[in-house]
């Protein structure tokens, strides 16, 4: 409210994605709010789109019929459809989206909109009565909701003067002081702590670790001073060959033993998945893991059970995800 | 706000236990189908005379499937029939009595009796064709009004082949008054019909009145004889057989069926017989296989001779025993024509049961037999009948809630409907209020409905509301505001090839491509709705009138509350409660016609009038650019988007007040609206010419309250609000029709949501969707029906990705719709869920 006060202009944020009724970002039926731009470049994102602040158009084969109506009206020739497809010249291509609005099929897509605080309040409230009955609530993610903090703290102020429960998916890499803004609205934290050793964290996702872990810390803190039985998540995708190393699973529960002051109420191995591949080819990108197999559900147990010998309260670990068929 | 969070591991819900010997056998015997020694299947039975007329196909007139057999079925059912030797004075009686006397005869002394081994119920064979009793002259003049040139039957012919939908007066579909039955027994409602016959006027019980209440006199005591018949039949077995315990069964049965249903019923044996046998007559008396036909709260009216009986020493699990017994009987309504394939099921016939639900004060009326009755479901699933509707509202106990959720996982799918009180009640009020019925329903007794069918909602005992009598194509509409009032292709029969001519068979509302403004093309629209529900209207009255004068179902009047009281036969406006239905068809692909119209024309000037209407008349080939905007650009009903559901509101709207102004003339029953979509809506699709939305002919229309087929992009809470909106939403000030709610479909409207089988994994998840349902009571609709995606819809969906926009993969950390995922990613999903729901 006071932020809204103190402006002229209204604020907005750059979305990429409203999803509905979700069971897997948070506690109860949440909406979950995809931010648009993250701090950090993991090799191997599973929301590609989401990375880049700026939109980004996509196009998806199946949908096309090929009217060739999208490359009438780009304005800069970027876009040509070939035998083996669309081609977006993506050097050309300002990501104006004209050839989006146009595509009669949705077959290009604009991905990256602009949402306006009280049209966004609108939309997440119009699941008021499922948040209510699941004790779900609304969960920011991203990309890097702290990245838009500005509008985040705001918004998620706004939803608390509604009663609506707050959650915030964070991947931590940010100024300490974005954090004590957030976390003040916020009441449960999901907290990315992906890889333990500095060196591979900045090789694999473009960034060292040390700030992340400083904030993974602060936020422990300050719900340790807080003292109302909030408490936040972990969260560790599990790569393989990059996350899923026996060293740092254990070293990413001793971290939480040792740094996170018992704030931790749960702590989720999240399965790699393959199936953003189609994501990577349709935004022109390569993607190292395109034929990495799925882990099995016997691998996850067993980190499961490397997580659970670490030193943290063994209750508090579990796993998520859609693992290998067996024999396939 | 805040909950403690335990991650849980996945406990799978226990499965049921496995079924007794006894049950087991009867159950596979069931199945056996046409193997089976013994079966249900129709005998017929006439009069003699040569103008004989034993199959009444007026009730089959809402199945456009049956069509081409109606002429066939008549004539195979009168060459099989055997003849009943008629009393002396049979021919001097008035139709209704000599119907009565005849049903009676067929029942009592000519349909074989039997029971089969270890059942615990007697009443096997009801499945009859009986002489519709008509003099020569009654039966010239009914050919004249039904297979006549200008007869009903071309009537209706017409109405469908022209994608208007089809009407016609049907059997079953109510509840009969089986508390009071029991309560009284046959012998109360006799004596009732006697003193009331008592009470007529000389001049009275010479006339109609005096005929209708004789009819039903001697059909009161039909049930008491066939009972004796069974009870004898007990005795005779009894002492033929050796088996001790069996021996002891038998004599039970005997000493029942001595008491039930002629007098009250005190045990819970007795009350599920006498259910039975009354039951099973109404489907004799209308010579009607079970559609409809259903039992209302069974769980509340039993409870009473449960509680007794436990309390006298019956063990719980063979109260269950003897309610599976129950179960197994009512399936045999199917072998009526169990010769003609997949052992005679064509579809859910719909004896519906209810379950749970709100009672006075708010008070949720779960109880011990609601849990059984889940068990004895849960442990003979999947078997059709009877087909159980739970009733949820707000405050719908979590016990239940967790019973029904691990039923939902376990079969990949609800084994039941789903109905939500408070929105079903709003529609009920407003129905009250509409139709001036609140002597009948009111604050103090609404929480007493129960569904018919599937999810029809009616209030129990004393209402007949016809609920799948006139089935609407409302997208009919569009295309004569398109055309001036015009079909804007020619029908033609597929048998001869030959077209009809098009004719002006609507109001002119003239040229669409002169409409200046969207308003004034929803103005000839309105006047469009207008004349299609006045179209039904018409067509209805004409089988509905030669019901009421040749087909009276006088045993069934006994048990609708009204008819004795009225001395009126059910079929002529007896009940106390009289409706006749229209069900609209086609709701989301008339609304999403309607916004593409409005979008494409109109707003954005994508193209001009006559351009859309030239797609359609080519199907939409050579317009594919059109075609694609329509479908992806356009806004659609089902994204609880509050434009695009403005109109679904709108649309609404007129059609239910359009509704609401007619009335039967040959039997006063105001018509009220709903939306059951049957399977109308795959089937009509091949019948109406592509529509404004994108949809080709061929394709399916949208079912019932439905979105459009993979227009609910935003999922199951965006679908669900729009839903809700659609039906009135909540009165902001508290002056809804109950409570806050509004309802302006008092039949209730199905609805159908698919979920990703992951929503019910393990515990964590099912409480989530637990949630979803308490949450749907707010926000939904009256009825829902939950489908689990299975690894078949997502190869459909490979094959048609343009139909299944809205199905979304989303795991951790990961989402997209599953359409958009390439060939081989799509295939590994399927192989998951294929695995998912071996394991």
């Amino acid at each position: 409210m006071t932020i809204l006060a103190n402006n002229a202009l209204p604020l907005t944020a750059r979305l990429l994605e409203i999803q509905r009724m979700s069971t897997e970002d948070g506690p109860g039926l949440r909406t979950t709010i995809f931010f648009k731009g993250c701090s950090l470049k993991c090799r191997w994102c599973h929301n590609p789109e989401s990375i880049a602040a700026h939109p980004q158009v996509m196009w998806v084969e199946n949908r096309c019929i090929g009217c060739g109506t999208c490359a009438e009206q780009c304005p800069e020739g970027a876009l040509t459809l070939t035998g083996q497809g669309m081609v977006i010249d993506r050097q050309v291509c300002r990501n104006c989206s004209i050839c989006a609005e146009a595509c009669p099929t949705a077959a290009l897509e604009r991905m990256g909109k602009k949402w306006r605080m009280e049209d966004l309040l609108v939309e997440v409230l119009k699941d008021r009565a499922y948040f209510d009955a699941s004790g779900g609530g609304v969960t920011l993610s991203g990309g890097e909701p702290a990245l838009q903090v500005r509008f985040a703290s705001a918004f998620l102020e706004r939803l608390r003067e509604q009663g609506v429960h707050t959650a915030l998916d964070t991947c931590g890499l940010y100024e300490v002081g974005i954090l004590e803004q957030l976390m003040p609205v916020t009441d449960l934290l999901l907290y990315d702590l992906k890889l333990m050793e500095p060196m591979r964290h900045h090789k694999l996702t473009g960034h060292d670790n040390e700030r992340i872990l400083d904030n993974a810390i602060a936020a422990a803190r300050h719900l340790r001073h807080r003292a109302d039985g909030r408490r936040m998540w972990i969260r560790t995708p599990i790569i393989p060959g990059a996350t899923d190393g026996q060293e740092n699973i254990i070293g990413i529960g001793r971290f939480i033993a040792t740094r996170l002051e018992g704030m931790v109420s749960r702590w989720e191995l999240c399965v790699f998945n393959n199936l953003c591949a189609d994501k990577y080819r349709r935004l022109g990108l390569a993607w190292p893991y395109a034929d990495y197999p799925l882990p099995t559900a016997h691998r996850m147990e067993n980190l499961a059970d490397m997580a659970r010998a670490s030193g943290v309260d063994a209750d508090i670990v579990c796993w998520s995800g859609a693992t290998a068929v067996k024999g396939a | 706000m805040q909950r403690a969070f335990v991650p849980k591991v996945g406990v799978e819900p226990e499965p049921p236990p496995p079924l007794s010997p006894r049950i087991q056998w009867l159950r596979d015997y069931y199945f056996k189908g046409t193997q089976r020694t013994w079966n249900n299947e129709f005998t017929a039975w006439t009069t003699g005379t040569p103008w004989d007329l034993l199959f009444n196909e007026m009730t089959y007139y809402i199945v456009p499937e049956t069509y081409p057999l109606l002429q066939t079925m008549g004539g195979s059912f009168l060459q099989a029939a055997r003849p009943v030797r008629l009393s002396d004075h049979f021919w001097s009686l008035s139709l209704v009595e000599r119907r009565a006397w005849f049903v009676k005869q067929v029942m009592v002394h000519h349909v074989p009796k039997e029971v089969l081994p270890g059942d615990l119920i007697a009443g096997a064979r009801f499945n009859v064709q009986t002489s519709m009793c008509l003099t020569r002259q009654e039966r010239r003049q009914y050919d004249r009004l039904v297979t006549g040139r200008h007869g009903v039957r071309q009537q209706v012919l017409w109405f469908h082949n022209h994608g208007y939908g089809n009407a016609g007066a049907t059997s079953g579909h109510l509840i009969p008054d089986h508390v009071r039955a029991l309560r009284l027994g046959w012998q109360g409602i006799h004596a009732d019909l006697h003193a009331r016959y008592r009470e007529l006027e000389p001049d009275e019980q010479r006339g109609s009145m005096g005929a209708q209440l004789g009819a039903m006199i001697t059909a009161a005591s039909m049930a008491r004889e066939v009972a004796a018949g069974y009870a004898a039949l007990c005795r005779r077995m009894a002492a033929a057989g050796d088996d001790g315990r069996r021996r002891s069964e038998l004599v039970q049965m005997a000493a029942n069926l001595e008491r039930v249903p002629w007098l009250p019923s005190r045990t819970f044996w007795e009350a599920v017989q006498a259910l039975w046998i009354n039951h099973m007559l109404v489907m004799s008396d209308e010579n009607y296989p079970g559609p409809g036909v259903s039992f209302g709260r069974i769980d509340q009216y039993l409870l009473p001779y449960w509680e007794y009986s436990l309390a006298h020493g019956m063990d719980r699990e063979f109260g269950k025993e003897i309610l599976k017994c129950f179960w197994i009987h009512c399936n045999t309504a199917y072998d009526a024509m169990i010769r003609n394939g997949n052992q005679g099921i064509t579809a859910g016939f719909g004896q519906l049961i209810t379950l749970s639900g709100l009672g006075p004060d708010g008070r949720d009326m779960t109880n011990d037999l609601t849990y059984a009755i889940l068990e004895v479901i849960d442990e003979m699933s999947p078997i059709l009948e009877p087909k159980p509707n739970v009733r949820l509202h707000r405050n719908s106990p979590d016990q239940l809630l967790d019973r029904l959720v691990a039923m939902i996982s376990r079969n990949a799918g609800a084994p039941f409907l789903l109905n939500f009180d408070e929105r079903a009640m709003a529609g009920l009020m407003r129905q009250a209020r509409l139709a001036g019925e609140s002597d009948y329903i009111h604050a103090g007794n609404v929480h007493d409905y129960a569904p018919v069918g599937c999810l029809e909602n009616t209030m129990a005992g004393n209402d007949r509301s016809g609920t799948v009598d006139n089935n609407l194509n409302l997208l009919k509409a569009v295309e004569l505001t398109l055309t001036g009032g015009k079909d804007l292709l020619p029908f033609t029969d597929p048998l001869s090839g030959r077209s009809a001519r098009i004719r002006q068979d609507g109001p002119t509302t003239g040229d669409a491509d002169r409409f200046e403004t969207w308003e004034a093309f929803w103005d000839a629209y309105a006047r469009q709705t207008a004349f299609i529900i006045q179209r039904c209207v018409d067509l209805y009255e004409l089988s509905e009138s030669v019901r009421a004068r040749f087909f009276p179902t006088p045993y069934l009047s006994c048990l609708v509350t009204g008819c004795a009281e009225k001395a009126l036969d059910v079929t002529r406006g007896g009940a106390q409660i009289n409706h006749t239905t229209l069900e609209a068809v086609t709701f989301a692909t008339t609304v999403d016609a309607l916004l593409a119209v409005k979008y494409l024309v109109y707003d954005r000037k994508r193209c001009t009038m006559a351009q859309l209407i030239q797609a359609l008349r080519n199907n939409w080939d050579g317009f594919e650019v059109l075609r694609a905007m329509a479908r992806n650009k356009a806004p659609k009903y089902g994204r609880d988007d509050d434009t695009a559901d403005e109109m679904g509101r709108r649309v609404m709207e007129l059609w239910t007040r359009e509704t609401w102004k007619h009335r039967t003339h040959a039997t006063g029953r105001q018509f009220r609206p709903g939306m059951l979509s049957w399977n109308y809506w795959a089937g009509d699709g091949f019948l109406m010419a592509a529509s404004a939305d994108g949809r080709k002919q061929g394709q399916f229309l949208s079912n019932a309250i439905c979105p459009s087929n993979g227009a609910d992009i935003y999922g199951p809470t965006a679908n669900a609000n729009s839903v809700g909106k659609v039906l009135g939403g909540r009165a902001a000030d508290d002056r809804g029709d109950w409570e806050n709610y509004l309802n302006a479909l008092p039949n209730g409207a199905s609805h159908t949501i698919s979920f990703n089988p992951a929503i019910v994994r393990d515990p964590d998840h099912r409480e989530k969707f637990k949630a979803f349902l308490k949450a749907y009571a707010h926000n939904g609709g009256t009825a829902l029906q939950i489908n689990m995606i299975d690894a078949d819809l997502l190869r459909d969906a490979q094959q048609h990705p343009q139909e299944y926009r809205h199905l979304l993969v989303r795991v951790t950390g990961y989402n997209a719709y599953f359409t958009t995922v390439g060939k081989e990613l799509q295939d590994e999903i399927i192989a998951r869920l294929t695995h998912c729901a071996r394991s």
